[in-house]
């Protein structure tokens, strides 16, 4: 007895005193919210580090890619070696720590540098005028093909069996399996050419170059007319994964106890489906989301070429094939922040879902 | 009142004579040319036309002889030049200099005069810029207003003079100021280690005119170039404007892929991509006239001479290897209808051996015909059987069993080696393929880390020098130190006589005489022909979609068809002169 009382005193003192600077600082850094954002932080910069030397593993530089050319033309390496050095202020024999010291130097600083094969243009030049069109093809048909897919998923479990299920099944299996850039080749060839629906020619582009840019229904008109075609694109080499995710994760989420308690209770079936199935079902396609996100603006590297669309990744080809070191770093970049903050977000909204996955977390601790 | 109205048509004649030339040359002729060339967007796209992505990158070999003309194109047919911006050139009777004398009348879309100070100044940041013109000339000196004389620093050759005329020439206008510091530069005496040059030559890579002034027919902003594609706009004051029957070039972006759709769909009217052998069946079916130009390549079979476990270094065994792969089916399996068997296995294009080698030559080159006695013969010769497997065997029983590496992203280099290979391991080889990415297939044989491989052999150029180039030098002697190569060794004794391979090829082409040419030529071309050091497979040709509902004119029979496309294609002389003219089809 005495030793209990002996032993309870000191923690009531406990919960009277407010914590200290240090209890504090832990109490913030324990928390779900701070370790998800330094998980994030040091995946930046780990991936960040290991694109940087990955990339110059890659067989070729700058400038022996240039080389190449020149003495494709005749030249003997010599005279080859002066014209590429000269084209190009970029010393490949520098040593490697001290090309990364610099890198990250002028990173810290917000400067990305400039492109080796363009001197003079600035890295960051040439995102912002890449990305926009990359974020809003690729970004327009995530949004259409996941809510079209959940959709067409929770319904197609609801009614499982059903002819309407059986239908979209086959079909979303079949293009699932289709990759995009044979989407994109049969739709040219044969609705462009055979068919004679569009004009291959017309629909390139990001807009058309002879409407002045601005905020007019005809360029805003232009720009959704251009990426029509991307992004159907897009949307059916997607659409066919969140179906059937979304159908398998509807299903399983329909055979648990509180759905069945639910429908015990007497609830419409349209609350059911919306406030008890349709949240659970969701959470599994939380993360795919999160990715498919992260990653939208990497673009499509064949379907902006194939529709000489003006995102990034019709010119990540082009970077990545003259070894455009600082171009590829910065792309590489803004892809890495984007899947890693997507998915901190991705986190963060399954904590807020999903409770039981931030106490587990914080359990851990 | 008649006198009256007779001295008022004479008026009006008159007005008409002085004033028609004028009017029509400030009217655009109506009609749209549709070609295509893989130029980058803003904002890498620029208009300096001495740093990458600027004009040579954007506007390409043919596309930039419209915007900034050189002085004179090269006809392959004839063999002489025909002037573009110059109107008389050649060398001086005691062979010190080159003299270029420019049209008096020739222009910039700003008016000012082409003079010798554009001359003058292009070359002044071609130094800085490391130009091999400067290999053979020491100085560039204005005689006049229009006339440039091109000082040599050793011995005049008809290569300095290809060099010095197809090169574009640039406005002192927009490169005036950076000129001035060149020149400076270079009247101080300082080279190119020097901290200034390097200085310059960073001033001048990142160099980025507003605009660009034309020479040429034609000119754009950076507003005409679009994401699918870009348009060149006709201008009034060049000396092509009046010959030229388009008012604007539309180049639509992108490479094969993206220009097949625009062949097929009737958007394009003439394109230079590599189209694969299926779709040159779908262009020919949708009607499409396809021209067959010279590529001035092929793809060859490199040996690795210091492979010690393969018997690259015995020449029977080259040679049995020439006679055993059927070129035919070798150049079918590479680029289908775009690809020819070698015929003269010299070193030399096929078209131009009859013009760079004597006769004599010819006919004591071996024809490497596909035949497997004799290939046979040659394996034993070298001291080979077959074993029970049919697989040639040495002494010892070793089997001749190696790597071919070839790059998977080209087609054709890629086809050709499988082929090779599936015909050599026919006849008795034991060779395994291994692809690899282009850029470390191409390192792989410089760095000797191979033991056969592909690339290509001669180039679209008219000197022998420069056809012999490819693979025996590239690979090889013009490599540096630390780069082996092939390995082929370039001094060895040859009719009883030490001799230096590399240099009878450096200066096969050197001096003014065609005929101590020829002779050099034939001798460089007996020895490859004899020693096959390395297998010249087949010759590329490009087969060109030519839309004629969209361009008319093209000649189906004509000396300049014989120019490659890489350098001097024909449309930039037919286009310049109006000899093609829209087709029916060109909005």
């Amino acid at each position: 007895m005495t030793s209990l009382a002996s032993s309870s005193a000191p923690v009531s003192i406990t919960k009277t005193t407010p914590p200290s600077l240090w209890q504090r600082i832990r109490r913030i850094l324990n928390s779900y919210t701070v370790r998800v954002m330094a998980q994030g932080l040091l995946t930046i910069f780990g991936v960040i580090s290991f694109t940087f030397f990955l990339i110059r593993l890659m067989p070729g530089n700058p400038v022996e890619i240039k080389i190449e050319q020149f003495m494709q033309r005749g030249l003997t390496f010599e005279e080859a070696s002066n014209q590429a050095a000269a084209l190009y202020q970029f010393d490949p024999d520098a040593p490697i720590l001290q090309q990364y010291v610099d890198y990250i130097g002028k990173l810290l600083q917000g400067n990305l540098g400039e492109s080796i094969t363009s001197p003079g243009t600035t890295v960051i030049s040439q995102i912002l005028r890449y990305l926009p069109w990359t974020l809003f093809s690729v970004g327009t048909a995530l949004l259409i093909s996941f809510s079209l897919g959940v959709l067409l998923g929770m319904a197609m479990a609801y009614w499982r069996g059903s002819l309407f299920d059986n239908i979209v099944t086959i079909i979303a299996s079949f293009i699932y399996g289709i990759p995009d850039y044979v989407i994109a080749l049969l739709l040219i060839i044969v609705v462009g050419i055979q068919l004679k629906i569009f004009s291959p020619g017309e629909m390139r582009g990001g807009v058309d170059p002879t409407i002045a840019p601005g905020f007019t229904f005809e360029y805003i008109g232009s720009i959704f007319k251009f990426a029509m075609l991307p992004v159907l694109v897009y949307v059916l080499s997607s659409i066919g994964g969140w179906i059937l995710t979304m159908k398998s994760s509807t299903i399983a989420t329909l055979g648990e106890d509180h759905i069945t308690v639910a429908k015990a209770r007497g609830l419409s079936e349209r609350r059911i489906l919306t406030a008890y199935v349709g949240r659970n079902a969701l959470l599994p396609l939380v993360t795919r989301l999160a990715i498919s996100i992260g990653f939208v603006v990497g673009g499509s590297v064949i379907i902006e070429e194939l529709f000489q669309y003006p995102g990034i990744g019709r010119n990540l080809l082009r970077v990545i094939t003259s070894r455009d070191y600082t171009t590829m770093q910065g792309f590489f970049l803004i892809i890495t922040i984007s899947v890693v903050v997507s998915n901190i977000i991705s986190d963060l909204a399954l904590g807020w879902l999903d409770p039981r996955v931030r106490v587990k977390n914080e359990k851990k601790d | 009142m008649k006198r009256l109205f007779m001295l008022f048509c004479v008026v009006i004649l008159a007005l008409g004579v002085v004033v028609m030339p004028t009017f029509a040359q400030d009217e655009a002729p109506s009609g749209v040319f549709y070609g295509t060339w893989p130029y980058v967007l803003p904002p890498d796209h620029n208009f300096n036309g001495f740093a990458s992505n600027g004009p040579n990158t954007n506007l390409g070999a043919i596309f930039r002889a419209y915007v900034e003309l050189p002085a004179a194109i090269y006809n392959w047919g004839t063999q002489t030049f025909e002037g573009l911006l110059a109107e008389s050139w050649g060398f001086s009777d005691d062979g010190t200099y080159y003299e270029i004398t420019l049209k008096s009348d020739a222009m910039w879309s700003n008016g000012d005069p082409v003079t010798s100070q554009d001359v003058i100044d292009t070359y002044a940041l071609g130094r800085i810029m490391g130009w091999s013109q400067f290999n053979y000339i020491s100085d560039v000196v204005a005689v006049d207003d229009h006339t440039v004389q091109f000082v040599f620093s050793g011995e005049p050759s008809f290569v300095a003079e290809r060099l010095l005329l197809k090169e574009y020439i640039v406005s002192h206008a927009t490169y005036g100021e950076l000129a001035a510091q060149a020149l400076e530069l270079i009247a101080s005496g300082a080279t190119k280690d020097a901290e200034e040059w390097t200085a310059l030559n960073a001033a001048i890579s990142e160099f980025r005119p507003d605009e660009i002034i034309a020479s040429g027919p034609y000119i754009y902003t950076m507003d005409d170039v679009g994401d699918a594609f870009m348009t060149l706009h006709w201008q009034a004051n060049s000396i092509y404007s009046d010959d030229v029957n388009f008012g604007s070039l539309q180049l639509w972006a992108g490479e094969t892929e993206a220009t097949t759709p625009l062949v097929l769909s009737g958007e394009l009217g003439h394109s230079t991509n590599v189209y694969p052998a299926a779709t040159i069946e779908s262009i020919q079916a949708e009607g499409i006239r396809l021209i067959d130009i010279a590529r001035g390549y092929g793809p060859a079979l490199l040996f690795n001479f210091a492979d010690e476990n393969a018997p690259w270094n015995i020449t029977e065994v080259r040679q049995a290897m020439a006679h055993a792969i059927n070129r035919d089916q070798n150049a079918f399996l590479t680029n289908g209808i775009g690809a020819r068997a070698t015929v003269y296995m010299a070193g030399l294009l096929d078209d131009n051996v009859p013009q760079m080698v004597n006769q004599d030559v010819i006919d004591q080159l071996n024809l490497y015909p596909n035949d497997l006695a004799v290939a046979d013969e040659l394996m034993a010769t070298a001291g080979y059987t077959r074993n029970a497997d049919g697989k040639w065997a040495d002494a010892d029983g070793n089997l001749i069993s190696v790597e071919y590496t070839f790059p998977a992203e080209f087609a054709d280099f890629a086809g050709a080696a499988q082929d090779a290979i599936a015909q050599l391991n026919d006849f008795g080889f034991d060779i395994t393929p291994r692809a690899l990415p282009w850029a470390e297939a191409a390192a792989a044989i410089r760095n000797g880390d191979f033991s056969l491989s592909v690339w290509s052999w001669a180039s679209g150029s008219p000197f022998a020098a420069t056809q012999f180039f490819g693979p025996i030098r590239r690979f090889n002697t013009a490599l540096p130190e630390d780069q082996p190569g092939i390995s082929f060794p370039m001094q060895f004794e040859w009719n009883g006589e030490e001799i230096d391979l590399d240099n009878m090829i450096i200066h096969a082409s050197d001096g003014l005489d065609v005929e101590v040419q020829r002779e050099r030529a034939g001798e460089v071309a007996l020895i490859i022909n004899t020693l096959m050091p390395f297998i010249p497979l087949n010759v590329e040709r490009s087969i060109e979609p030519l839309n004629e509902n969209l361009v008319a004119g093209f000649p189906t029979e004509d000396t300049w068809l014989a120019n490659p496309t890489g350098s001097d294609h024909p449309i930039i002389w037919y286009l310049l002169n109006g000899v093609i003219s829209p087709g029916p089809g060109a909005a």
